[in-house]
């Protein structure tokens, strides 16, 4: 549940709580990064993000008392980013809320899977950072939220909004979404180069 | 996730769909229902394969997003104490900005100009004969001064909408700002009941008496019976042979009095007789005013006229700023004039003073009778920008800009970014600009004018006169950010919108030497700036969309048939 390169820390936890500003200004520093590379995926610019980190720290400061020490902190940290962000987004109105809960239904479809992994193979991070761009909302914050931070099924759906069994049909049309939008970009880059 | 895997067949052979398969990468499938999907992998090579593929997808996911490929913002350095601390600067900087011009504007225009609108007969009215009459008299606003104080006023106005948004939500605020409003502009109105009466002929009959206000709109308007409050006409001709015991406002082409009004007359005309008698003063906005040799007026004649003729009698001042003046009939109080000419007849009488400004010496004929000499000022025309004056003022007002910029930014980061933003598209910003800022105005005079909408009109026009000093805002940021690209946070909004706006204050003066180039300049910058405001707006209002950019096709409905976790097909 951890992302990486940050790490619990009880103790500095507990004296943030007890209000010390220097463990509180050290656990910034621990993870003051995860959190806006996870608003910079979630979120559709830069400055978005940047503000988005900085309000959902001001949030983690205030409802720090409400944290409980027996769970990982940042699968809680990650919880009230996903929450801000999506809200951010539903104030922004580019949130999707009417998109899942209309379709009961799942592909039957069994992809080529050679097919598949020629996609995947010839794919770059970077490739995939633009591609995850051109997602909706909704597909982008459920893959940031499985893929960057880890979080559970549960987890997703409560952040979402929706219910535990449709967070598989929301990740695997994400991953429709992003396939289509490398498709679009490989056929533009051959338009190009043509 | 507890339904059976889904088979299907695909060319005589039964395959896993690939929800299963995902679930399954993904362990979120039951034990049972896991080694069901983990033996049929043993043995076929295609769902191996695509579980397989959807792994390495997840971790080419996990990969791309993990990858640091830009450091954290620098401003994300450390925990901002200091954001909250320069908001806070923003707040006191505002809020002392705001202070000191309602205190300026209170002392400086307000107090002073309460005595002298008592006298012209504007003591106790209600806030939209205030807002309407008032504010013209108010000589503040063409001094830059005043832009500081209107900025001021609009920045706390600004605070209050900013104070009940964040306190309600957005329609509660709203309703409560219009309900505040209404109740303002409602409270100082006079409990009688008021008549409406239009048509291409609406007139109040001369045997009829009408008990309150009477609200007259048509081609041809009359009064020749009493009215015990006060009369509004609109529309192209008014006569009032009658009696009207309250005021008249009037907004038409002509306007002929020549019976008995009680109160003031104030009006918007192109020409207006009077013939009868006025108990207080007159205040007119017109082309031609004419107060004939039977003309009585009891109080103070106020008039921004092309050409004023008084042939009658004055009981008090007249203070006028017109392009000739013609006086032969008789003043008790003192005459201020500013204007081309003054001639002074030899029926004339004065009791107080007669100080002219103009351009040319008064002519005073020798049988005029005055208390005093002419106090004469000769108003010599020098161009603007020889003043060091001009210069100033110029300065005050980029600087009054830049602080109102600065205020809006934080306050609307967001917003502000995408006023820009629609800056960029030029032609529609100066096409929509034009058209809003002509017919807003519009729209707001036809709200008032039909009286029932005039809080929602005078609404219109506060928008329109705020959009309107947020529009060079606008420009300035549009120039900064051609300099030097976009924005990454409110302060680099700020910078850019400052650097503009220092531009602006540079290439004025130089342009100012032509005045012709120098209005289609402004003009322009402020349609640019206006159009690029209505187009974020018009985006901001626009049904919730997806951040998916154009070329990339939707995503294609799942087709039916299966349920979450390969349950039957139906």
């Amino acid at each position: 549940m951890n992302a990486p390169g940050t790490t619990e820390a009880r103790e500095v936890i507990a004296r943030a709580k007890a209000g010390d500003a220097e463990a509180w200004g050290e656990l910034y520093r621990q993870h003051a990064p995860a959190i806006f590379r996870f608003c910079r995926r979630a979120l559709p610019t830069r400055e978005d993000a940047e503000d988005a980190t900085m309000e959902v720290f001001m949030k983690v400061r205030e409802k720090l008392g409400q944290y409980d020490a027996s769970r990982p902190f940042t699968a809680w940290l990650y919880r009230v980013a996903a929450n801000h962000c999506w809200d951010m987004l539903r104030r922004r109105k580019i949130r999707q809320d009417k998109e899942t809960e209309e379709v009961d239904e799942l592909p039957l479809e069994h992809p080529d899977p050679n097919q598949l992994e020629r996609l995947i193979e010839q794919r770059t991070s970077e490739e995939v950072r633009k591609a995850l761009e051109k997602l909706g909302t909704r597909a982008r914050m459920a893959l940031v939220m499985r893929y960057y931070s880890d979080m559970s099924y549960d987890e997703i759906a409560d952040a979402l909004g929706v219910r535990r069994a449709f967070v598989g049909v929301v990740l695997l049309r994400a991953r429709h979404e992003l396939r289509q939008a490398l498709e679009g970009m490989s056929a533009l880059a051959a338009g190009g180069a043509r | 996730m507890s339904s059976p895997p889904e088979h299907f067949s695909a060319r005589g052979r039964e395959h896993l769909d690939e929800m299963t398969c995902l679930l399954y990468v993904e362990r979120q499938l039951e034990r049972g229902r896991a080694l069901e999907v983990s033996a049929h992998t043993q043995e076929c090579d295609a769902c191996r394969t695509l579980l397989q593929a959807l792994e390495r997808e997840s971790r080419l996911l996990t990969r791309a997003m993990l990858e640091e490929e830009e450091p954290l913002p620098a401003r994300l350095g450390a925990f901002r104490e200091r954001a909250k601390r320069s908001m806070q600067w923003v707040w006191l900087l505002s809020f002392g900005l705001a202070a000191s011009g309602v205190y300026a504007l209170y002392t400086s225009y307000v107090e002073p100009l309460q005595q002298r609108l008592e006298e012209a007969g504007f003591g106790g009215s209600s806030l939209l004969g205030l807002l309407i009459f008032q504010g013209a008299f108010w000589k503040g606003w063409q001094a830059m001064v005043s832009l500081i104080e209107v900025l001021a006023v609009v920045t706390l106005g600004i605070f209050a909408a900013v104070l009940l948004r964040r306190r309600m939500k957005r329609g509660s605020a709203m309703a409560v700002l219009l309900a505040g409003l209404c109740a303002l502009l409602a409270m100082p109105m006079p409990a009688a009941a008021s008549e409406f009466r239009k048509g291409e002929s609406a007139e109040v009959r001369r045997d009829e008496v009408v008990q309150g206000d009477v609200f007259l709109t048509g081609d041809r308007m009359r009064v020749e019976g009493t009215v015990k409050g006060d009369v509004f006409a609109f529309g192209r001709a008014l006569e009032v042979p009658g009696h009207v015991e309250g005021d008249v406002i009037v907004f038409a082409q002509s306007a002929r009095i020549t019976g008995q009004v009680d109160g003031n007359i104030r009006g918007f005309n192109n020409n207006i007789t009077v013939t009868g008698t006025v108990g207080r003063s007159i205040t007119e906005f017109c082309e031609t005013l004419t107060i004939e040799s039977q003309g009585k007026i009891g109080g103070s004649a106020t008039a921004f006229v092309n050409s004023f003729t008084m042939d009658g009698q004055i009981g008090r001042d007249i203070l006028a700023f017109s392009g000739q003046m013609f006086l032969t009939g008789s003043v008790v109080g003192d005459v201020r004039a500013k204007g081309r000419n003054l001639d002074i007849a030899s029926s004339a009488r004065v009791n107080g003073r007669v100080r002219f400004e103009g351009e040319h010496e008064p002519s005073v004929a020798s049988g005029a009778k005055l208390a005093f000499p002419v106090e004469y000022t000769h108003y010599k025309s020098r161009p603007e920008y020889t003043r060091s004056r001009y210069y100033f003022w110029r300065l005050l007002w980029t600087c009054a800009f830049i602080l109102y910029g600065l205020v809006l930014i934080h306050l609307f980061p967001e917003f502000s970014k995408e006023c820009v933003g629609a800056a960029q598209n030029a032609g529609a910003s100066l096409g929509l600009g034009l058209l809003v800022c002509i017919s807003l105005p519009i729209a707001a005079v036809l709200a008032c004018v039909t009286i029932v909408g005039s809080p929602l009109g005078i609404l219109a026009f506060l928008v329109w006169l705020v959009t309107l000093f947020s529009a060079q805002i606008v420009f300035g940021g549009l120039i900064g950010r051609w300099i030097l690209g976009p924005a990454q946070d409110a302060w680099g909004q700020v910078g850019r919108m400052a650097l503009g706006l220092a531009i602006i204050g540079v290439i004025v003066p130089i342009i100012h030497q032509v005045e012709l180039l120098e209005f289609l300049v402004k003009l322009a910058v402020v349609l640019w700036g206006f159009g690029a405001i209505s187009l974020a707006l018009f985006r901001r209002f626009q049904p919730p969309s997806s951040m998916a950019t154009a070329g990339v096709a939707p995503a294609t409905p799942l087709p039916a048939g299966t349920t979450v976790g390969g349950g039957p097909a139906a």
